[in-house]
């Protein structure tokens, strides 16, 4: 059956295909670890990311990353290698299961990873052929983009909450359409 | 791409560049450590450090000599700019989306110069905003609006007139005399009633003639009105099937890369609507643009002469029509749209529920799904509605409003009769010139827009035409019949610069030799068939063909010497018989069916309904992935090629198109230079010699029996599947 007609010979300096090994891996991923103040010990990298230490292993530089960025994203957060394959290295359920300092270093790596600004004022929304120019005021400041209005540029997240792309692949939210004035509703009517 | 942001002289007094000491890349970065934006602040690397300046100061600086590694990570909605310096990773710079892949250049940029090789990258990715005006660009490298200022666009357009001159001057003269003509009307109109009727002056004979000149005019206008069309659309349509032919020639010129940076539909968008929509503008607009400029202008001439008081109390009128008409116009548009929003909505949720109504069904989710579309459907027909009522009450006021200049007119120009100050003949000419002025001054605010959209096509269709494409025969290059012998020479190439795909290549390959490509997904195997097929160029070193650079041999005639068979095989609407044919129209039948036999498809075909002549593609008769396959093949062997390329040809399929299409490739390989591709090893065993790409570069190299025995990553792959194999 074998398509070869020579058979390998076993053992050598390289690791043999394992498929044992192999459905050990696959049953780990299915696991959820859980990472707590208990098993896990975070810290500062000096390049300004994080490092961690669970048990005997040892992770340089995690990544760490959000399940329910839009609806819960305080709960659920992936601790992950930062390389190509990321694989997870455990979940932090709620920031109130770690210390508070550790809450504090892992969400100032949130802060970095994820930029969606929330914008905050409409100051104005000129349209012209098939662009929309923006200039708002967000949480991270002052700031214009622009839209494009032929494609589906605006995500309504729900009936009130809207998440705005622009051309540059930015995101922008307004977390309540209906908390802003109705002059800033007017200007941005034709999106909603 | 801007990669070298040009600095104020504030800024570069921070850099104290040493003479022989250059920027290399500039390019800002927008988001502070805190998250907040920033600006006028930059990233600037020289040849041998890079500085972080911000807000009009120095801030850190990092030797690239001190430096291991550097790197742009794309994050969520934002980037981060590494080094790592001692074995650790550094944050330097935080930026949005809009910087993401100018910092990747130029982190690819500065690896090069730390690995010696002291070129600069550069990007040809458009910027996404003209730098200048900060307007969005419709995909198109130049602004429209800044393009040579401004006049750029439409000395494009005139230019694509010229070829229509006599056309041109022919719907020129008839444009001036529709002008004339319908300015002349009111004119005749007014001897016909202070002449003859008023005051019962003239005689029948007399109203005869002032009628039959106004029926003449009337006729006049028709014929003009239907020539000028008909001349406007034929120019339009000879133009717009002009443009699309040389686009889509521009376009097979052009090589792949282009074509594949763009999505998809783009470059059929440009050859379609915004070739239609030059047509259009020349059509709708065009045909009526210097008339209706010519009558505006002599309209007002001819209202001052008349009446230079009334003529003043009408124009006092126009700004207030004009801003009443924009205003309505905006709103219609604002209703609209949300309309059109709204009937997207409910398509594309019909068009969800519909292509996986097995789901729904399974899941038992009919009533919950019927309920969403209702609802959809619902708040679709509230607007609806809203707009066709708004429509229906604010039109007709609009044109009472609109009308307003004229009842003033009329009420001025009345006192005016009844005082014996004007006569009744001069009023009614008036009035009319005064609605006609309403008229035109409606239709020449749509005049902006829909140049505009004129201009936004006529760039697009320009920035394809200006392309220079990349891959275009050499002065020197020759006609060559290939032996078969491929060599790479320190080949290295990635479909953009700063990410390579195949790095340092070196191989050489024997004529008749059959070669299996290995290696998993996205390692380049594809991209070297790529190379070889000439479909892209090396960015760095050599591939030589029978020992001749394959930039020197014309594109053509290598091309028709290679074949290939892909996991996909496309075959065009047409018939089986020019399908095979399609690489050597000229073969006869019997080559035809010689060729069919081999493939191992000629008894297939024989029980199509229609033989070889049965219609196949895109709305034609259904081929099994097998069928195509063999035709694929037939279609290489007929071709005679000397090299042959095989990306996946076996992959899904049936064991039994299997065994007939690996008999049908052993026929086509044999003696011929073969590069095959394939996913199960097993379909390489009749390879002469098996090339492992790993990590960008050749892992392995040798025959399968050798890579077995020095336990690599062949040996690793062929274990791992034989060991599914038993699963």
């Amino acid at each position: 059956m074998a398509p070869f007609g020579k058979t390998p010979p076993s053992g050598g300096d390289h690791e043999d295909f394992n498929l044992e090994q192999m459905e050990k891996e696959t049953e780990e991923m299915l696991k959820l670890r859980y990472i707590n103040k208990d098993n896990a010990e975070f810290k500062r990298t000096d390049g300004g990311f994080v490092s961690v230490r669970i048990g005997e292993e040892f992770y340089p530089r995690v990544q760490v990353v959000r399940m329910f960025p839009f609806s819960d994203p305080e709960k659920y957060i992936s601790i992950r290698t930062p390389d190509e394959h990321s694989k997870e290295i455990g979940i932090i359920e709620d920031m109130k299961n770690v210390t508070k300092e550790t809450a504090q270093m892992l969400t100032e790596q949130l802060n970095l990873r994820y930029f969606t600004p929330i914008i905050t004022k409409i100051v104005n929304i000129k349209e012209e052929y098939g662009y929309a120019y923006f200039e708002v005021v967000t949480d991270r400041g002052a700031c214009r983009f622009t839209i494009n209005m032929g494609g589906h540029a605006v995500v309504h997240l729900s009936e009130t909450r809207i998440l705005i792309s622009d051309i540059d692949e930015n995101r922008f939210e307004i977390p309540d359409i209906m908390k802003l004035t109705t002059k800033e509703l007017k200007k941005l009517d034709l999106f909603l | 791409m801007i990669l070298k942001y040009d600095l104020s002289q504030e800024n570069l007094a921070l850099l104290s560049l040493p003479s022989g000491e250059e920027i290399c890349y500039c390019v800002p970065y927008d988001i502070d450590e805190n998250g907040d934006f920033l600006d006028d602040s930059y990233i600037v690397a020289t040849q041998k450090r890079i500085v972080v300046l911000r807000h009009g100061e120095r801030r850190e600086q990092y030797m690239l000599s001190d430096c291991e590694k550097i790197a742009s990570e794309p994050q969520i909605d934002c980037g981060l700019f590494l080094i790592q310096m001692h074995g650790e990773e550094h944050i330097i710079a935080r930026f949005s989306g809009k910087h993401l892949s100018r910092f990747s250049y130029v982190a690819r940029g500065l690896m090069m110069f730390l690995s010696g090789n002291m070129n600069l990258v550069s990007s040809d990715e458009y910027e996404r905003t003209c730098p200048k005006c900060h307007r969005a660009l419709p995909g198109t490298k130049q602004c429209p609006h800044c393009s040579k200022q401004g006049g750029g666009t439409a000395k494009q357009f005139l230019s694509m007139l010229t070829p229509y001159k006599k056309q041109l001057a022919v719907i020129f003269t008839v444009m001036s005399l529709a002008a004339i003509v319908t300015l002349l009307n009111p004119e005749i109109q007014k001897h016909l009633i202070d002449d003859v009727l008023y005051d019962r002056k003239g005689t029948l004979p007399q109203a005869y003639f002032f009628l039959s000149i106004i029926f003449g005019l009337s006729i006049g206008m028709v014929v003009i009105n239907i020539t000028k069309a008909y001349l406007c659309a034929k120019l339009g349509s000879t133009l717009s099937k002009d443009l699309r032919a040389k686009l889509y020639h521009k376009i097979q010129t052009l090589s792949l890369s282009f074509i594949n940076d763009r999505r998809p539909g783009e470059l059929m968008n440009r050859v379609v609507h915004d070739t239609n929509r030059v047509k259009m503008f020349m059509e709708d607009v065009f045909c009526n643009m210097f008339t209706v400029v010519i009558m505006f202008v002599f309209d007002i001439i001819y209202m001052l002469i008349l009446d230079v008081k009334l003529a003043l109390i009408s124009f006092a009128f126009m700004p207030f029509g004009l801003i009443l008409s924009t205003a309505f116009k905006k709103n219609i548009h604002r209703r609209f749209h949300r309309q059109w929003q709204k009937d997207d909505d409910v398509n594309s949720s019909l068009q969800d529920v519909i292509s996986g109504m097995s789901v729904v069904k399974s899941y038992g989710k009919e009533a919950a799904e019927a309920k969403h579309f209702n609802e959809l459907a619902d708040s679709f027909a509230k607007i609806n509605s809203k707009n066709e009522v708004f429509w229906a009450v604010f039109f007709p006021m609009l044109s009472f409003a609109m009308g307003a200049g004229v009842y003033l007119i009329t009420y001025f120009g009345g006192v005016n009769v009844l005082n014996g100050r004007k006569s009744p003949g001069e009023l009614l000419q008036f009035i009319n010139y005064t609605s006609m002025l309403y008229m035109y001054l409606n239709w020449l605010t749509n005049l902006p827009r829909q140049l505009m959209n004129l201009v936004n096509s006529v760039e697009r269709i320009n920035d394809v035409m200006s392309q220079e494409p990349r891959i275009i025969d050499r002065e020197k290059a020759t006609e060559l019949s290939i032996n078969g012998s491929v060599e790479f020479r320190h080949a290295t190439f990635g479909y953009k610069s700063y990410k390579p795909v195949l790095e340092d290549i070196k191989l050489s390959i024997k004529p008749g030799e059959m070669i299996g490509l290995v290696g998993a997904s996205g390692t380049g195997k594809s991209t070297m068939i790529n190379l070889i097929m000439h479909l892209y160029e090396l960015d760095d070193g050599e591939l030589l063909i029978d020992g001749k650079d394959i930039r020197d041999i014309r594109l053509e005639n290598y091309h028709s010497q290679i074949g290939v068979v892909l996991q996909e095989t496309f075959l065009f609407s047409g018939t089986i018989l020019n399908n095979i044919k399609f690489a050597k129209p000229d073969a006869t039948y019997e080559e035809v069916i010689r060729a069919a036999k081999m493939a191992n498809a000629h008894d297939f075909i024989c029980r199509t309904p229609d033989g070889y002549n049965t219609y196949v593609g895109e709305r034609g008769f259904t081929l099994s992935g097998g069928e195509r396959q063999r035709i694929a093949i037939a279609r290489a062997i007929l071709n005679e090629p000397k090299l042959l390329i095989l990306d996946e040809a076996t992959a899904s399929l049936d064991t039994e198109s299997e065994y007939l299409i690996q008999k049908a490739l052993e026929r086509l390989t044999n003696g011929r230079t073969t590069f095959a591709i394939a996913h199960r090893l097993s379909t390489l065993k009749d390879a002469d010699r098996l090339v492992v790409i790993d990590g960008h570069s050749i892992a392995e190299i040798g025959t399968h029996n050798e890579l077995m025995e020095q336990q690599g990553i062949y040996y690793k792959l062929v274990t791992a599947q034989l060991e599914m194999q038993k699963v």
